[in-house]
C-alpha cells in the first residue's frame, strides 16, 4: 500500500497581521495576494508599513482589533482621519464632510483599514 | 503527531494537506506553507520574515499569495521548462532546502542531518529542458523522484549528487524519463552520485552518457523494479564501487564504449560480504532477479564485470559481446571480450543466463578465481577465433576459470568454435547438475588439474580434440559421463601423461580416436571396450543377456575428424584393435553391475559385439 493521503486541513479563512502597537488586522485569504513595495506590504485592500508589523498568522476568525468584522469604530479620536484618504465602499474618494453613516476605507501612510460611522 | 506519521509511513502513505497555502516566491523558487503548519510568521526589523524556520529577506520576495494549493510534506517539486525551471518547496522542509535556479539548472543545497517529520526529503522532477540539470548537495539521504522528466545538460551531468548518503532515484509508475549529459563536460556520468544510488520505481528511465559513464556512483548501486535503458555511453553503462545489486526490474544496456556494467572495490581491501550488505565494500555484483540484457560491441569490453565476486541467484540475463580482441599495452597482454568477468569468484545458484561472444578471443564467462554452480540455466556460446598480437594470444572459450570449478546443480551448455568450451586452470568437480560442452576445434572440457566427476550428467563433445581432458588425474565416481573426442590421437576420456584415469562408479561412455588407460584401484568399477563408428544419434547399449545395464545416445553434433580407432581392450588385451585412418573409433564403457571377466553385449546402432569386463583398460 502506498500513496498520498489527502488530509482536510483546518480552515483558516483569514490571515491576521499584528502590529507593533498590538493592533490586529485580519484579511480574508480567498484569492489573496500580498505585495511588498519598498517599505509597505499591501494585502488585499490593507496596506501596512512593514516596520510596524510584528507577525502574521492564519486565523479561523477575523481578529481585527475593535470589531469582529474588521471595522474599527471611531468614537472620539477623529485625529485618526488626519492626513488620511477616505473612500466609500464603491471606491469613491470622499471628504470628512461627506461622510454619512456607513462603512469607509481609510488609507494612511501606516495602514489601510475600515471604519464605521454611526 | 509523530505517531500519526509513523502510522502513515507504515502504510506507505504520505500526507498531503489541502486548505489554505501561503506561497512565497523568491525568483524561480516558491515556498509553500500550509496554513495549518505556519503558526506565527514573524517580521523582524521591517526587513525579514520568518516562516516555519525559514527566514526570507523581504527584499528578495517577489510575490506572496494565498491559495488552495496542495502541499505534500517533504516534497520539493522541480518543474523544468524549455530553458527554465520552477522549484516548489514544501513548507516543512523550507528551512532545510536552499535552491538556486539558473535557467534550467537547479542547484539545491540540503542542510538537514536527520529525518524531517520522520521522513526524508523527496525531489520530484518533471517537465522537459534541453539545457537543464539537477545538482544536489547535503549530508542526509534523500529521494529523487522522476515524474516524467526529460533533461539534457549540454555542459555537464543531468543529475549530479554531491551528497554522499544514500540516494533513491525512483521513476514514478507510468512515467518515462530521459536523461542526457553533455559531451563537452568533465562529469563522470550523466547520473553521478557521490553516495549510494538505489535505482527503483515502476517507471522507465532512459540514460545517455556522452562524456563518460551513463550512471556512476562512488558507492554502491542497487536496482529494483525499474525499467532502465542505457542506450549510449562513452564508457560504462553502469559503473559503481563497493557492490552492485540487481533485485528486480528490466535493465537494458547497449551502445557503450566500454563495459556494460562494472563494479570495483571502493577501498584498498574487501570487507567481505556483510549482513544486508551493511557497510560492504567487496566489488561484488549480485544479480538476484529481474531481466538484464547487456550488449557490447567494442574490442575487449565486458558485459558485466566485477572486481569482486559475481553472484547470480535469479533473474534472466542475456549478454552479448561482439567486439574482437585487442592488445592491452598497459598489461602487455592480448585481451578479448567477456560476457561475464570477475576478478574473483563466480557463483551461480539460479537464473537463466544466455551468453554469446562472437569476436576474436571472446569468452562468455571468465573468472580469475573459482566458479561454483549450484543452480540456474547457463547457455554460453563463443564463435570467434583466436586473437593474436605478436606472441600474445586471446583465445575464445565459452567458460574459462583460472581457479577451481565446482558444479553441484543447474545446467550448463557451453559451445565454442575456437577453443575449449569449458576450461578450468584448477580442478573440475561435478557433484550434480548437467554439463554439456561442445567444441569444434579444441577440447570440449579441459581441467589443468585433477577432475572429479561424482554425479550429474556431464557431456563433452569435441570434433577436433578430446571430449573430456584433464591435465591431472581423472576420478569418475558417479553420474552419467559421455565424452566424445576426435580421431586419433585425440580421446573421448583423456588424462595427461603421468596421470591416471580411475573409474569407481557412474555410467560412462568414451568415444574417440582412443581413450585413456583406466587404472585399477580399490573399488574400481569394471569397464568394457570396443570399436564402432562415431555417428551422432546412434544408440549405444550394454546388456547382460536380455538385461540392459546402460543405454547412451551419441550426442547430436558429434562429427569428429576421422582418425584412429580403439587402442586396446580390457586388461590390455586390445580386442578392439585400432585402425588408424579408419572410421572405427574407440568405445570405452562402464556402468554399475559389471563383473570382471564376464562378457557383455555392447550394441552400437545395429552392430553388436561381446566384450569382456575388466577393472582396468590399456588405452593409448
Amino acid at each position: 500500500m502506498a500513496g498520498t493521503l489527502p488530509t482536510q486541513a483546518e480552515d483558516y479563512p483569514y490571515l491576521t497581521f499584528e502590529l507593533t502597537d498590538g493592533a490586529k488586522a485580519s484579511v480574508a485569504v480567498d484569492g489573496l495576494t500580498l505585495n511588498i513595495n519598498g517599505t509597505t506590504l499591501t494585502v488585499g485592500q490593507e496596506t501596512f508599513t512593514i516596520s510596524n508589523l510584528t507577525k502574521m498568522y492564519f486565523s479561523e476568525t477575523d481578529e481585527t482589533t475593535g470589531s469582529a468584522d474588521g471595522i474599527d469604530e471611531v468614537k472620539t479620536d477623529e485625529s485618526l482621519l488626519d492626513n488620511a484618504e477616505i473612500y466609500d465602499l464603491k471606491g469613491r474618494k470622499v471628504t470628512r464632510a461627506q461622510m454619512q453613516k456607513g462603512v469607509y476605507i481609510v488609507k494612511t501612510k501606516e495602514r489601510t483599514y475600515k471604519i464605521m460611522v454611526r | 503527531m509523530k505517531k500519526i506519521y509513523a502510522l502513515l509511513m507504515t502504510l506507505g502513505l504520505t500526507m498531503t494537506a489541502t486548505g489554505q497555502t501561503l506561497n512565497v516566491r523568491v525568483g524561480s523558487v516558491v515556498y509553500q506553507f500550509p496554513a495549518d503548519q505556519t503558526g506565527e510568521m514573524t517580521y523582524t526589523d521591517g526587513k525579514k520574515l520568518t516562516i516555519m524556520g525559514r527566514t526570507f529577506k523581504l527584499s528578495d520576495i517577489d510575490e506572496m499569495t494565498v491559495d488552495a494549493s496542495e502541499v505534500k510534506n517533504n516534497l520539493v517539486k522541480v518543474e523544468y521548462g524549455t530553458s527554465s525551471a520552477m522549484v516548489y518547496v514544501a513548507g516543512n522542509v523550507a528551512s532545510y532546502v536552499l535552491p538556486v535556479v539558473t535557467g534550467g539548472h537547479v542547484d539545491i543545497a540540503q542542510s538537514n542531518t536527520a529525518a524531517v517529520d520522520d521522513d526524508e526529503i523527496i525531489y520530484q522532477l518533471s517537465g522537459s529542458s534541453a539545457d537543464g540539470s539537477l545538482t544536489l548537495s547535503g549530508s542526509y539521504k534523500c529521494t529523487v523522484s522522476l515524474a516524467g522528466v526529460t533533461l539534457t545538460n549540454p555542459d555537464g551531468a543531468a543529475i549530479n549528487i554531491a551528497n554522499s548518503k544514500r540516494i533513491q532515484i525512483s521513476a514514478k509508475k507510468g512515467t518515462t524519463n530521459s536523461l542526457t549529459d553533455g559531451a563537452e563536460g568533465a562529469q563522470k556520468a550523466c547520473i553521478y552520485s557521490k553516495g549510494q544510488i538505489q535505482l527503483q520505481g515502476n517507471g522507465t528511465l532512459n540514460v545517455v552518457g556522452k562524456s563518460k559513464h551513463a550512471i556512476k556512483s562512488a558507492s554502491y548501486i542497487s536496482i529494483k523494479n525499474l525499467t532502465l535503458n542505457v542506450t549510449s555511453a562513452v564508457s560504462d553503462g553502469i559503473n559503481c564501487e563497493e557492490y552492485l545489486q540487481v533485485k528486480s526490474g528490466v535493465v537494458t544496456i547497449s551502445g557503450v564504449g566500454d563495459d556494460g556494467i562494472q563494479c570495483d572495490l571502493g577501498g584498498e581491501s574487501s570487507t567481505g560480504e556483510t549482513e544486508d550488505h551493511e557497510d560492504e565494500d567487496t566489488g561484488n555484483i549480485y544479480v538476484e532477479g529481474g531481466t538484464l540484457t547487456v550488449t557490447t560491441t567494442v574490442a575487449a569490453t565486458k558485459g558485466i564485470k566485477a572486481q569482486g565476486d559475481l553472484r547470480i541467484s535469479d533473474g534472466t540475463l542475456t549478454v552479448n559481446t561482439t567486439g574482437n580482441g585487442t592488445y592491452d599495452s598497459d598489461d602487455k597482454d592480448a585481451k578479448g571480450c567477456a560476457c561475464l568477468k570477475t576478478d574473483a569468484n563466480m557463483v551461480i545458484s539460479g537464473g537463466q543466463l544466455t551468453l554469446k561472444s562472437t569476436g576474436t578471443g571472446g569468452k562468455c564467462i571468465k573468472a580469475d578465481g573459482t566458479m561454483t554452480v549450484t543452480g540456474g540455466i547457463i547457455n554460453a556460446t563463443t564463435t570467434g577465433g583466436t586473437y593474436s598480437y605478436s606472441s600474445s594470444k586471446a583465445q575464445p572459450k565459452a567458460i574459462k576459470i583460472d581457479g577451481n570449478m565446482l558444479v553441484e546443480g543447474g545446467s550448463i551448455t557451453a559451445t565454442s568454435s575456437g577453443h575449449e568450451a569449458i576450461e578450468t586452470k584448477g580442478t573440475l568437480t561435478v557433484n550434480d547438475g548437467t554439463v554439456y560442452a561442445f567444441s569444434s576445434s579444441d577440447d570440449a572440457i579441459n581441467a589443468s588439474s585433477h577432475m572429479y566427476l561424482k554425479g550429474g550428467n556431464v557431456t563433452g563433445v569435441s570434433n577436433a580434440n578430446d571430449g573430456i581432458d584433464t591435465n591431472g588425474n581423472m576420478y569418475i565416481e558417479g553420474g552419467t559421463i559421455i565424452a566424445c573426442g576426435s580421431g586419433e590421437p585425440e580421446c573421448g576420456l583423456d588424462a595427461a601423461e603421468r596421470y591416471k584415469l580411475y573409474i569407481k562408479g557412474g555410467t560412462v561412455l568414451g568415444i574417440g580416436g582412443g581413450n585413456n588407460t583406466v587404472t585399477s584401484t580399490s573399488g574400481s568399477q569394471c569397464v568394457l571396450s570396443t570399436t564402432g563408428s562415431p555417428t551422432a544419434g546412434t544408440t549405444v547399449s550394454v546388456k547382460n543377456g536380455s538385461t540392459t545395464l546402460a543405454t547412451f545416445t551419441v550426442p547430436t553434433g558429434y562429427s569428429p575428424k576421422s582418425g584412429g580407432g580403439g587402442m586396446g581392450g580390457p586388461g590390455g588385451m586390445r580386442p578392439g584393435g585400432g585402425q588408424s585412418g579408419s572410421t572405427k573409433f574407440s568405445y570405452l564403457l562402464s556402468c554399475p553391475g559389471l563383473t570382471s571377466g564376464t562378457n557383455y553385449t555392447v550394441t552400437i546402432g545395429s552392430s553388436s559385439s561381446s566384450c569382456r569386463a575388466a577393472t582396468s583398460y590399456s588405452g593409448r
